[in-house]
């Protein structure tokens, strides 16, 4: 089998999502020598438009991003959202609940009229998307797991289950014990609980499980004392583009 | 039954003695909570914990452990892993050694797991009575106050001295070895009995208000009823209930593999059948799709299936269930208790 020809791109984004796979070290020696990376602008120079699997970063913020991601979703034969913002439309979404106009005064000021922007969205929103890896960044064992799975020719299977399993089997103590709150029970896990694990709280940047109960979510965050207001700040961090935020 | 007695002050010296022979695992506070986990000095050990967050189960059943590693070319190869390295676990309530006694007959059944038994036959348990209980605590009620077997010593803090009993010659040469035990009088067995029923009183406080005999025959009439799908309208499906759980023994069984495509092992994690996913199969069909289906499976377990199996529940009280479900929803004394009312 030919090696498979990979390339990787990005829109409204922290780039984050990138870096994590720059930062696979060993992994990543194994990953370019079991695939071709023909176009990765944080990582190589050159560019090519032949490419098999395309990993795509970011979330959809304007009119000719969309072109643009056409134009990849027509020479890929597989289209990743490579963490949050592709795949939730994430953090960038925050801006969704402001008026568009203000929010462009706010980061461009009198050259807010050079720029055009929309509401945020995820990739999914404009072409269709073969697989998601979430994460706030992306977690690079599961890009990884991934690669290695497309190279298998099997689907790749990430965690349909809560943060919360991930938080019980790392034997941490729940944070709603301690005075804090969570959102670990809707949370897609696969990042092995690391924010609970290292002090803080899960702040839901994997976005919803399959079937999130956010009725039920909702009533134990206000139990523990959360505002109607900051229950929707929760909902709205990395997963505003859902319904659950509205 | 010969009863034993070590003095307090000397508690330090058979725990450090143990320690300098032994991987001595036990309970250590963090955070207001007790959790299981290496002891390196007597001082870390506690001993008057109500209960631990996660039972000793990972102890025999870790969260993650690798079943096996294969070479799949260019011939398969597959090397089993075991794990059997000796251990003393310092320090577990008998409602847990309950618990694992329930387990060790699960694991044997069958095709007997030898990555379960293995671990298991490396322990040494040393029990403690409880002298304190836990809030949401029904272990009395559920008869796991006290264990007859199990555990290869069983202490028990009488004030200035703790009462030993052996449970298996593994134990005796351990005390002996390590100790410097006396014969317990007749006064002081005596005190363990009142010890016990005190502590057992407190517990009773909690318990199912009519004979846990019947939840079987319940359980066969409830199937169908609205009352689950109530139940389970706040069920957040985070498996919390089931991985809390001493009795619970579900897992998952996946394949890694290398880059290489060449290299790879077989895990196993825990699993449980709260969880969406827990009954979906290769052709994508999932069996208990519903929230409410989960969350009456697990009842139908505790209660009837695994009864039938054990000639009783396979729950020991511990509470730890319903002190971890964030909704409260996941507390069998108050599920049973409310389909009992339901019923009549
Ligand atoms: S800390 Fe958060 S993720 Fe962990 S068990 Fe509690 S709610 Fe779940
Ligand atoms: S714990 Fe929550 S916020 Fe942290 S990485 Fe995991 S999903 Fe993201
Ligand atoms: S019953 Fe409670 S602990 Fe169990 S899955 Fe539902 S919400 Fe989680
Ligand atoms: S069902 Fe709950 S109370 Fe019963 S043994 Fe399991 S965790 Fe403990
Ligand atoms: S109650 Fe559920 S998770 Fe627990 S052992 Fe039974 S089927 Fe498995």
């Amino acid at each position: 089998m030919d090696k498979p020809r990979v390339a990787f791109f990005d829109f409204a984004s922290c780039e984050g999502c990138q870096l994590q796979v720059i930062n696979l070290e060993e992994d990543l020696l194994q990953v370019v020598g079991a695939v071709e990376v023909v176009s990765f602008r944080e990582a190589m120079k050159g560019h090519s438009d032949d490419y098999d699997i395309a990993f795509v970063e970011g979330s959809i913020t304007r009119h000719s991003d969309e072109e643009r991601l056409e134009g990849i979703r027509r020479c890929a034969k597989v289209l990743v959202a490579l963490g949050s913002c592709a795949a939730l439309g994430g953090i960038n979404c925050l801006k969704n609940f402001h008026d568009q106009e203000y929010v462009k005064k706010l980061v461009y000021g009198d050259k807010a009229l050079l720029y055009e922007t929309y509401p945020a969205r995820p990739l999914k929103a404009v072409v269709p998307v073969d697989f998601e890896i979430p994460g706030c960044p992306i977690n690079r064992n599961e890009f990884a797991m991934v690669v290695k799975a497309f190279l298998l020719g099997k689907k790749p299977e990430i965690p349909n289950f809560p943060v919360c399993v991930e938080c019980k089997m790392a034997e941490n103590i729940c944070v709603f014990e301690k005075g804090m709150t969570c959102m670990g029970p809707v949370t897609r896990a696969g990042c092995g609980a690391c924010c609970v694990t290292e002090g803080s709280f899960c702040w839901g940047c994997r976005g919803l499980v399959d079937d999130p109960n956010a009725d039920s979510q909702r009533d134990v965050l206000a139990t523990h004392g959360l505002s109607v207001q900051d229950v929707l700040g929760k909902f709205r961090l990395y997963t505003g583009f859902s319904e659950v935020a509205k | 039954m010969k009863l034993r007695l070590i003095e307090k002050s000397d508690l330090d010296l058979f725990v450090q003695n143990l320690i300098n022979d032994y991987q001595v695992d036990g309970v250590k506070r963090k955070e207001g909570s007790f959790l299981y986990g290496s002891i390196k000095s007597p001082e870390e050990l506690c001993l008057d914990f109500d209960c631990t967050v996660i039972p000793p189960k990972k102890y025999f059943l870790p969260p993650e452990e690798t079943l096996f590693q294969f070479t799949s070319s260019p011939a398969l190869q597959v090397t089993p892993v075991m794990e059997s390295n000796p251990f003393i676990l310092f320090g577990v309530h008998p409602y847990d050694i309950k618990a694992i006694n329930q387990m060790d007959r699960i694991f044997a059944r069958g095709v007997p797991d030898p990555h379960y038994l293995k671990r298991r036959e490396a322990a040494l348990i040393i029990g403690v009575d409880p002298t304190k209980v836990a809030p949401r605590s029904f272990w009395a009620d559920m008869g796991a106050a006290t264990v007859s077997e199990g555990f290869d010593l069983m202490l028990t803090d009488i004030g200035e001295s703790f009462i030993v009993e052996i449970g298996s010659n593994k134990g005796r040469s351990l005390l002996e070895q390590h100790a410097k035990p006396r014969p317990a009088t007749r006064n002081e067995a005596r005190e363990r009995v009142g010890i016990r029923s005190r502590i057992s009183h407190i517990c009773k406080k909690r318990g199912f208000a009519f004979p846990k005999r019947e939840i079987p025959t319940l359980l066969e009439h409830s199937w169908k009823k609205f009352f689950w799908e109530e139940q389970a309208s706040k069920c957040l499906s985070c498996g919390t209930c089931n991985l809390v759980c001493p009795t619970c023994y579900c897992f998952d069984v996946q394949d890694n593999i290398d880059l290489d495509l060449v290299h790879g092992e077989r895990v196993r994690r825990w699993d449980g059948c709260l969880l969406h996913d827990f009954a979906k199969v290769a052709t994508g069909e999932n069996f208990r799709e519903t929230r409410a289906s989960r969350y009456r499976h697990r009842f139908y377990r505790k209660g009837l299936y695994l009864f039938r199996l054990l000639d009783d529940m396979a729950c020991v009280g511990c509470g730890r269930c319903a002190s971890a479900c964030l909704p409260d929803i996941a507390d069998p004394v108050n599920l049973f208790n409310k389909l009992r009312e339901d019923e009549k």
